[in-house]
């Protein structure tokens, strides 16, 4: 069975990570997941490809922890998160996070809440390929 | 040694993504922000976070090991 927290270039199989996390306790009665995809628009411009970089061990790092404190602050049964770091098109798979509780409310609030920290927490950063040239998504500090 | 590590929009500024200093006893994270600010004006402007072998840290006057690993990061734009 694949590691609940990975960084790959390679697209990934909702269906597999979530068969995966309903293998771990038959008590699971509540799956949230949440997908994000790549957007072919941002910012009042077209965009053709978005190309990701990452501190690929202190990502991992980051994500791991993330994980087991969503984990003990929702009471989760489990959790899964998948981060690609590659060069996708509009509609390709970016991130996927999958949180399974006992019931749906921890799940939906841990799935809710994985992604935000992990959007404030991981060192992963994207670029933005645009027919005017490239940009590096960075808000201002 | 320290390495300094650079990601994304911070080592397209910099025009490199890893230096290697020597290290001094007594190196904080403040000083080797300084010199790298002093070769490359303006680069660091973006950078929010630092790390310090994978943690990050956020008091620049800690003290620095020899061979230890430093990271240079603008704000995070995954997921």
């Amino acid at each position: 069975m694949s590691e609940p927290v990975r960084i790959q270039p390679e697209d990934f199989s909702q269906d597999e990570e979530i068969a995966a996390l309903k293998a771990s306790s038959t008590r699971m009665g509540g799956i949230a997941t949440f997908l994000g995809c790549a957007r072919d628009f941002s910012a009042g411009h077209s965009v053709s490809e978005i190309s990701f970089e990452a501190y690929g061990s202190m990502a991992l790092s980051e994500m791991r922890t993330l994980r087991e404190e969503a984990i003990t602050r929702f009471g989760l049964l489990d959790a899964r998160i998948v981060h690609r770091v590659t060069t996708v098109k509009a509609g390709d798979n970016i991130v996927f996070i999958a949180a399974g509780a006992e019931h749906r409310a921890a799940a939906f609030d841990a799935c809710r809440w994985m992604i935000d920290e992990l959007k404030q927490r991981v060192p992963i950063w994207k670029k933005e390929i645009t027919p005017q040239g490239d940009t590096w998504v960075t808000p201002h500090p | 040694m320290i390495k300094v590590l650079f990601f994304g929009p911070v080592a397209e500024r910099i025009g490199r993504r890893e230096m290697q200093l020597d290290f001094t006893p007594g190196m904080t994270l403040h000083d080797v922000t300084h010199d790298i600010g002093m070769q490359h004006p303006g680069a660091l402007s973006i950078v929010s976070f630092f790390a310090v072998n994978q943690q990050q840290v956020r008091d620049k006057q800690i003290a620095l090991q020899d061979g230890d690993e430093i990271a240079f990061m603008a704000k995070f734009s995954g997921g």
